[in-house]
């Protein structure tokens, strides 16, 4: 199996005003393709900033993020905004563009990464399908549940085919019910069409369908458990 | 990302918010309108005036005054700029003077005068103009020429010859005056005292025909005509206002050392001007009206393009968040840039479209009150005013232009919000409420 995210030593350290704060104080985490990750722990244990490097949102202050054997801190804006094209992120509060429908959504990260409309057209249609959505596909996010929200924001993850899913708190903004649904559709993607996931959340439920679950607590990884 | 998608995207985000959007382009579109419609009209009233002053203009004459002398405010490069303090007076005699000078094929002294008119119950103010009609009539042959009756007077007969407009001054055929009619010119005498008022009669021997224009120099519509003769013995003088010399040929070079020959005969004492020099004032203090109305016009482009800055900047905030995603996405800094100087781009081409449209029916509208005046004028003021009409005159460059402007001016102001947005660090805005 490929290495596909690699965090060495990895340390990030916040100004909180004048106060230095240790989000991470040394990560050590190999993925690799197909894997399932849960890394999960309480509030403040540093699971997002963790998140924010392995999406190349943000830069350690210490140690190396690699990607694809690449080192993210060794790359120029542009750089690091390109690969980012090839992670799918999934937020807890879906961040979907609100005036843009549940097509268009899907679309703009293809449009975003170069594909012509034809393509685009295609591919969106049988991303919906997958998720589940193809007939809500020219409803605006407003006109969807919260659940379907989330579908949507699955397949606009899955749109450039990305080389894993970066998932914070998938489930945390939807009730439960329809948190069980999009699970199950987590699981699927990546037991059906071996889609690398690496999932922060404090959803015990959530954490238990991965195959590894990386506890976090103060800024390290505290405990790791194979499913 | 593709430029077509820059553009739609850019543009889903201006739908969003219409009316301020429109608000925005509402701005621009004052900005862009005030500049047309100024620069319309101001190259409008230059073309009509343009033609009104080449109309029956003679290019190859040269207009002889001594300094100080009426016309000479219209001098162009090299005339009247010495003193003006001297004793110097031309003299009707001086015409002989100029004959002598090479390229010069014959000169008429002109006497000049404002006076009262009579005819039958009629009174009103005039240009009595003294010059020997013959000669007259062989430099303007154009423009001097008779409708009715026969201009070459007997120079001691006291006949007169009147522009078309002191015969018939409210066009509609109702005539002031017409040929063999009496006339009475009265002159104030101003040096006599006690200043006294002298009274010439005279019948009209001929109506020009119409000549249009302002007939700078040459003859005009307005004016009424007496042999030399009679005008230096009726007021008494020997000077004359001033001297139209004709050329042998309209050679700039040959305007140019003529004039410098005409001035040095006279040891500097006279100005001299040239139709030419005339119409190239006038274009270069139309040239600095433009300038001065445009920049007035621009100043209100520049509030305009403030309006876009803050604008830009209140919408930068509201979508943090939306550029954290787009970024997160993989969108390039350069291209949120593009999308947010594109969305300016776009306001500015539609305040410029529509700016461009409005201002061309504000230029329309205020030729059209313009033309109200001047008709109204010329019934109400008879033979004194003529009824000027404007044509707002919109060429493509000023388009053109416009539009220019009106979108550069919105990137200008739009660039500094798109750079913020576009320095924007995803996490930050990602979690920006």
């Amino acid at each position: 199996m490929a290495t596909i995210v690699e965090a060495v030593n990895l340390k990030k350290t916040y100004m909180l005003g004048k106060v230095p704060v240790n989000a991470l104080r040394g990560v050590n985490l190999k993925v690799e393709s197909g894997d399932f990750l849960a890394i999960f722990g309480p509030s403040g244990s540093g699971k997002s900033t963790l998140l924010n490097l392995i999406g190349a949102l943000d830069k350690p202050t210490e140690g190396k993020m690699l990607i694809e054997g690449v080192d993210v801190s060794t790359l120029n804006d542009n750089q690091v905004t390109d690969l980012r094209r090839g992670i799918g992120f999934v937020f807890q509060f879906f961040n979907l563009i609100p005036r843009f429908t549940a097509r268009q959504n899907v679309e703009l990260s293809m449009a975003i990464a170069g594909l012509s409309k034809a393509d685009r057209r295609k591919r969106t249609g049988e991303l919906l399908e997958t998720v589940g959505l193809k007939e809500r596909m020219n409803h605006k996010p407003a006109e969807l549940s919260g659940g379907e929200q989330q579908r949507v924001a699955i397949a606009r993850a899955l749109a450039n085919n990305p080389k894993f899913l970066l998932m914070d708190e998938p489930t945390g903004n939807i009730d439960s019910k329809t948190a069980s649904e999009i699970i199950g559709l987590i699981k699927e993607l990546n037991e059906e069409k071996g889609v690398t996931i690496i999932m922060v959340t404090h959803d015990q439920r959530l954490a238990s369908q991965s195959k590894r679950i990386m506890q976090m607590y103060d800024g390290q990884i505290v405990q790791e458990v194979l499913n | 990302m593709k430029a077509q998608d820059i553009l739609s995207y850019s543009f889903s985000a201006i739908k969003l918010r219409k009316l301020r959007a429109g608000l925005t382009t509402l701005g621009v579109v004052i900005g862009i309108a005030a500049i047309v419609a100024l620069l319309s009209i101001t190259q409008g009233l230059q073309s009509t005036i343009t033609k009104q002053l080449t109309t029956g203009f003679a290019t190859d004459t040269l207009i002889v005054s001594s300094q100080g002398g009426g016309g000479s405010f219209l001098a162009g490069p090299g005339g009247g700029a010495s003193a003006a303090s001297s004793d110097f007076r031309l003299l009707i005699s001086d015409t002989q003077i100029i004959n002598g000078i090479g390229n010069v094929s014959t000169s008429v002294a002109v006497i000049q005068k404002g006076c009262y008119v009579k005819c039958g119950d009629k009174l009103w103010t005039a240009t009595i103009i003294g010059v020997d009609c013959a000669e007259y009539a062989d430099i303007y042959s154009s423009t001097f020429a008779a409708e009715s009756g026969d201009i070459s007077l007997n120079p001691d007969n006291e006949t007169i010859v009147v522009g078309k407009r002191v015969s018939d001054p409210w066009e509609n055929g109702t005539l002031l005056c017409n040929v063999n009619d009496t006339f009475e010119i009265i002159w104030t005498n101003a040096t006599a005292r006690p200043p006294e008022n002298e009274t010439y009669t005279g019948y009209v021997a001929a109506v020009l025909n119409e000549i249009g224009g302002f007939g700078i120099g040459g003859p005009s519509d307005y004016n009424i005509y007496i042999p030399i003769s009679q005008a230096q013995s009726f007021f008494g003088t020997t000077e004359c206002s001033s001297i139209i010399v004709k050329l042998k040929n309209d050679d700039e070079a040959t305007i140019d050392s003529t004039s410098e020959a005409i001035r040095n005969a006279f040891d500097k004492q006279v100005s001299v001007m040239s139709a030419t020099a005339v119409l190239n004032t006038l274009s270069s203090v139309f040239s600095i009206v433009e300038l001065f109305l445009g920049g007035i016009a621009a100043i209100s482009l520049l509030v305009a393009g403030i309006g876009i800055m803050n604008i830009m900047i209140v919408s930068l905030m509201e979508r943090t968040r939306e550029i954290g995603i787009l970024k997160a996405l993989g969108m390039r800094s350069q291209t949120v840039l593009l999308v947010f100087v594109c969305e300016s781009v776009i306001i500015g081409l539609m305040g410029g479209v529509i700016g461009i449209g409005s201002g061309w029916v504000l230029a329309e509208i205020v030729a059209l009150v313009f033309r109200g005046g001047g008709v109204i004028q010329a019934g109400s003021r008879a033979a004194t005013t003529s009824g000027m009409t404007i044509t707002p005159l919109l060429t493509p460059t000023v388009a053109l232009l416009a539009l220019g402007f009106g979108i550069g001016v919105s990137v200008v102001f739009a660039l500094y919000p798109a750079w913020r947005a576009s320095k924007l660090k995803p996490v930050e805005a990602l979690r920006y409420e």
